[in-house]
């Protein structure tokens, strides 16, 4: 644990409250209103309002189709983060290696990042697009095997592909950063020691990176819950029969497009307060593995 | 001589205050079509404000009805909404029962502009009237459903008439589908085909309380309609390999398949009549004709789709001038000219239509067609049950219906019991929306 | 690195390829729909080889959208949230981790509950606040009878108002509120050996000229890594522009971009352009990625240079 701090607390509290004062105006101050109309029948166009107490949260809780929603969207989070994780982690090994041509895989690698939310989504509607894609030669052979307009698993699937893509360039990013720190000096002398490539990676690398590898898992995690609107907008609109229906996406529909704010109100302090038990079961029990210095 | 030529001066100097001081007033509009629509809605604007220049009109896209009538809410809470708002069919209830509107028909009479509210074809007026058939909102972009049919793969098939009756379209498709057709019928679920405007063609009630308009304490009723049997014969008929199904998630949607020789027929709004136009396979020869309705079921009108344009309350008296005559310029048979030239969609007006029916604007391609949509639209008189629909949540009850539908055609549950969960739960919706307003009553 | 045998190499190559070749796909299919007339693109199946309108289509999408404005706009909404988030997000994680308060962790996950409510979800009552950025001030003053005071005493009504609507200010404070730039620089921060600090007090610097002569150079590839994606997300942003911008000139690109996009849920047609749509996102794509391809290649040989 760190000993050394410097003692002005005042000047600690200059530095923080800049932040502080915005997040209060942009986010506090709206969500505190957002988050009373949870309780409350909020009529869209203002014109007043009932308080109902818990009621709006006693019928979400109690409608199945919710919990349909939140079991998606753990799905999605939980195979999306693995994914580009996965991905992105090992082409950040292999690009580490620095072999000719690492420059040209390095910038080409990034490039997905870079792209606005419709092009990604209309280029894998190209992509898995059943009769006319390229997945349409897999359906001319095996008729019906890929069908994400009726079969909710297959569009599922298809929508963790188009989240997991645009991941991996920001995780990969971050990786080889992470592993381009590691002084080669160090790497140098575990392979005179006799250290493998594996063994290398295992013992040194890894550990090396785990801070990285965390900060990477809480921000994908929370994203995927949080972020992962466009993507199933523009491909699935939360189909078929709710096979996508992720939370936030639900949130948006209910709420927004349909003008339920209460509802949608309380649904958003759901969220909230899953991603918070999830973030703070991964500070608690995954930050106290990672060794900083 | 000093005294007139202060006269001068001061006369100068007035008329030129005067000039000064004609700065065009502004006011805003939002609207949500997008992509080629919506640059020609920013063309009207354009247009309005070269013909006069009292008044300036600022048009904002705002990339979908959906988010047209949300940002319009969220502006309207902080006191910075627009005039005037092109909200649609399913966001309307809301704002009817918040009352926050300046009813068209009232503000056209507070600033004598006369126009004749007869002549709007009452299939679409009716739709955004009170109960008293005052109007609220300016009907302006009205569509209505009709059926796209390829002419020479149904007369290959041995179909030389469009089919009127659904009876009759199965046995065409059981006939294209003998003759190699591999997909006879682009299907794409659609509450508002499948569900409204069949209802209102065949006379059947969505809701009761006339699809609610005489209170809020409706109930819906689809599942116990003709409407079963109707979405039971299209899961049948997908069984049978008569229609696939194809929608914009799963790539080609039901108007670019057919727009592509693929498919032979597909269902959808006339205001696709110009889309299918532009980009239609080289050779195609197609044509539009009205839904079929059961052997035995007297055919009714059909309602609109689309969306009208709302005044909303809290603005200024020079606003309100400046949206009044902008709404007026719209009414104009130039502008309705206008309009149905570069778009899908169809005259709101009995002389709009009439003059452009004079000019030969119908007869020729790519504009002949069209006027099936009229047809259907004024097949007969609106009745209670196809006045048009005024439920709350509406927005969800269709969801409800789609995901209902989905399930049952992925083969999980019959018709019949998908249906039921709709009602049931759209009828939650609709218990919701009432407590919401509760004390209030349907304007 | 280290070993040079051909068939790790090889393996080392053919994961990169096959990585490269699957992360570029959707980009490939992109730029050939944005190379095809409307007939072309609306065809089934629809053609894998680059057609031959790619300047036609790159010149109508830029002139219909008038992106000339919208890039300046967009170029100013990027910069400002990148210079704000950077220096907001530094001095607010060395508050939290060099200093031994009671709250530090407290305004720690304040700061970090930011990020588990997505704006879609707050967008409503965010615009009132953006309406007028004073109102939260106003509310508190009215409610503790302070604005009822000043009204008594000095005759004078407060009516605090501040408009960030159709302004870059309006665009820019609410994307630097985010929390992701503080947890980046607070996992960097954590990882800072007590040695350092100890030498700084040693050498009697105080905290500020610590964060400035030792902290922030050590940060260069943190920042740069910052830098890079809150360029890249403030230059897509959509939903909060399409919100509080009504005047076209104050437009930034990923709305107009969403123009050019077809739309799907009227029910009425409009004419699919995606061929302009893709165009659209071609152009639109450019700026960020020269911003990453450019800022890569510093951040990473900054890291290999700094030796810890």
């Amino acid at each position: 644990m760190r000993r050394a701090y410097f003692k002005n607390n005042w000047v600690a509290a200059a530095l923080v409250a800049p932040q502080l004062l915005i997040i209060f105006v942009f986010f506090y101050w709206p969500t505190a209103q957002a988050l009373y109309w949870a309780f409350t029948l909020e009529q869209p166009w203002g014109g007043g309002n009932e308080w109902v107490g818990l009621d709006n949260f006693r019928s979400i809780v109690e409608d199945e189709h919710y919990w349909n929603s939140v079991g998606v969207s753990i799905v999605f989070a939980l195979c999306a983060t693995a994914l580009s994780m996965g991905m992105a982690l090992t082409l950040a090994l292999a690009a580490d290696r620095q072999l000719r041509g690492y420059r040209a895989y390095r910038v080409g690698m990034i490039w997905p990042y870079a792209v606005a939310a419709p092009a990604v989504g209309l280029a894998f509607r190209f992509i898995f697009n059943p009769s006319a894609g390229l997945m349409s030669h897999l359906n001319a052979i095996w008729p019906g095997v890929w069908d994400p307009i009726l079969d909710g698993n297959h569009a599922l699937a298809m929508v963790i592909v188009a989240g997991a893509w645009k991941q991996v360039a920001y995780n990969f990013i971050f990786f080889l950063a992470g592993l381009q720190s590691i002084p080669r000096s160090l790497v140098e002398a575990t392979a005179m020691d006799g250290a493998g490539v594996l063994r290398r990676m295992i013992d040194l690398q890894l550990p090396l990176l785990a801070p990285t590898v965390f900060f990477l898992l809480v921000i994908n995690i929370t994203d995927s819950f949080t972020d992962s609107f466009g993507i199933v907008d523009t491909m699935t609109a939360g189909g078929p029969a709710r096979a996508t229906d992720l939370m936030v996406f639900k949130i948006y529909e209910d709420g927004f497009r349909g003008l339920d704010y209460s509802g949608a109100a309380a649904q958003s302090i759901i969220l909230m307060l899953l991603v918070m038990v999830l973030t703070f079961f991964q500070f608690r029990y995954v930050e106290r593995r990672i060794h900083y210095s | 001589m000093k005294l007139s030529t202060i006269a001068a001066a001061a006369g100068i100097l007035a008329l030129s205050g005067g000039a000064a001081s004609a700065e065009p007033i502004k006011f805003e509009y939002w609207y949500g079509l997008s992509g080629h629509l919506g640059s020609v809605v920013q063309k009207t604007c354009e247009r309005f404000n070269a013909s006069q220049d009292a008044f300036e009109i600022v048009c904002v896209g705002q990339e979908g009805y959906a988010q047209a009538v949300q940002n319009t809410i969220a502006a309207f809470r902080a006191g910075k909404h627009p005039t005037i708002v092109q909200a649609y069919d399913a966001g309307t209830a809301d704002l009817m029962m918040s009352g926050e509107f300046y009813p068209v028909q009232k503000m056209m009479a507070d600033y004598k502009i006369a126009i004749d509210w007869k002549n709007y074809f009452p299939g679409i007026a009716n739709y955004y009237a009170s109960s008293k058939g005052e109007l609220f909102s300016m009907p302006f972009n009205s569509s209505t459903a009709v059926m796209y049919y390829n002419i020479d793969q149904l007369k290959a098939a041995g179909v030389s008439e469009p089919p009127a009756t659904w009876e009759g379209f199965e046995a065409s498709l059981k006939k294209l589908k003998a003759g190699g057709q591999a997909c006879p019928f682009a299907y794409a679920p659609s509450s508002w085909v499948d569900l409204e405007q069949f209802s209102m063609a065949h006379n059947v009630p969505i809701a009761s309380n006339n699809n609610g308009y005489d209170g809020l304490d409706s109930k819906l009723l689809f599942n116990t309609t003709l409407h079963v049997k109707h979405m039971e014969n299209l899961k049948r008929w997908k069984d049978e390999g008569l229609l696939q199904i194809r929608t914009s998630q799963g790539g080609l949607n039901a108007r670019d398949s057919f727009a592509q020789g693929e498919c032979s027929y597909y269902f959808g709004s006339i205001a696709s009549h110009a889309t299918v136009n532009a980009v239609a396979k080289k050779g195609l020869h197609w044509d539009v004709a009205m839904l079929p309705v059961y052997k035995g079921v007297e055919r009714h009108n059909t309602v609109v789709g689309g969306a009208s344009l709302w005044v909303l309350s809290k603005k200024s008296d020079d606003e309100y001038r400046g949206a009044a005559a902008y709404l007026a310029f719209l009414a104009t048979p130039e502008s309705e000219r206008f309009w149905s030239e570069n778009t899908g969609y169809i005259p709101v007006t009995r002389t709009g239509f009439k003059k452009l029916m004079d000019e030969g604007f119908y007869s020729a391609p790519p504009y002949k067609g069209r006027e099936v949509a009229i047809e259907s639209l004024t097949y007969t008189e609106p009745g209670p049950l196809t006045r048009g629909i005024r439920l709350g949540g509406f927005i969800q009850i269709r969801k409800e219906w789609m995901n209902e539908i989905e399930t049952a055609f992925a083969g999980k549950k019959t018709v019949q019991a998908a249906l039921d969960t709709a009602v049931e739960r759209g009828n939650a919706a609709l218990a919701k929306f009432a407590r919401l307003y509760k004390g209030k009553a349907l304007p | 690195m280290i070993e040079r045998t051909p068939a790790l190499n090889l393996l080392t190559h053919a994961v990169l390829l096959s990585g490269l070749l699957i992360l570029l796909v959707p980009l490939y299919l992109t730029f050939v729909a944005a190379t095809q007339t409307l007939q072309q693109i609306n065809q089934i199946p629809p053609s894998l080889l680059p057609g031959d309108q790619l300047l036609s289509n790159l010149v109508e999408a830029w002139t219909r959208s008038d992106f000339g404005q919208k890039f300046l706009n967009t170029m100013i909404l990027a910069a400002g949230v990148v210079v704000g988030k950077i220096a907001i997000a530094a001095i607010t994680a060395f508050g939290i981790v060099f200093f031994n308060h009671r709250l530090r962790m407290l305004v720690f996950w304040l700061i970090f509950i930011t990020l588990m409510l997505p704006l879609e979800v707050r967008i409503v009552p965010t615009y009132a606040v953006a309406a007028n950025v004073l109102s939260p001030f106003q509310t508190i003053l009215d409610v503790t009878g302070v604005s009822w005071l000043v009204g008594q005493l000095s005759g004078i009504e407060l009516a605090l108002e501040w408009n960030l609507l159709n302004s870059y200010t309006g665009l820019i404070l609410p994307l630097v509120a985010t929390a992701t730039g503080t947890f980046l620089y607070r996992q960097f921060f954590l990882t800072i050996p007590d040695e350092l600090v100890e030498a700084a007090q040693m050498d009697g610097a105080g905290p500020l000229r610590f964060l400035w002569e030792v902290l922030i150079p050590l940060s260069r590839t943190n920042i740069a890594a910052l830098a890079t994606i809150m360029f890249v997300y403030s230059w897509n942003q959509y939903l909060w522009p399409l919100l509080i911008i009504t005047d076209p000139s104050y437009g930034v690109v990923a709305v107009e971009l969403s123009r050019l996009v077809p739309d799907s849920n009227t029910t009425g047609g409009g004419i699919p352009n995606w061929h302009l749509a893709m165009a659209g996102t071609l152009i639109v794509m450019i700026p960020p990625v020269l911003v990453v391809v450019a800022m890569q290649r510093w951040f990473v040989r900054g890291l290999i240079n700094t030796d810890k």
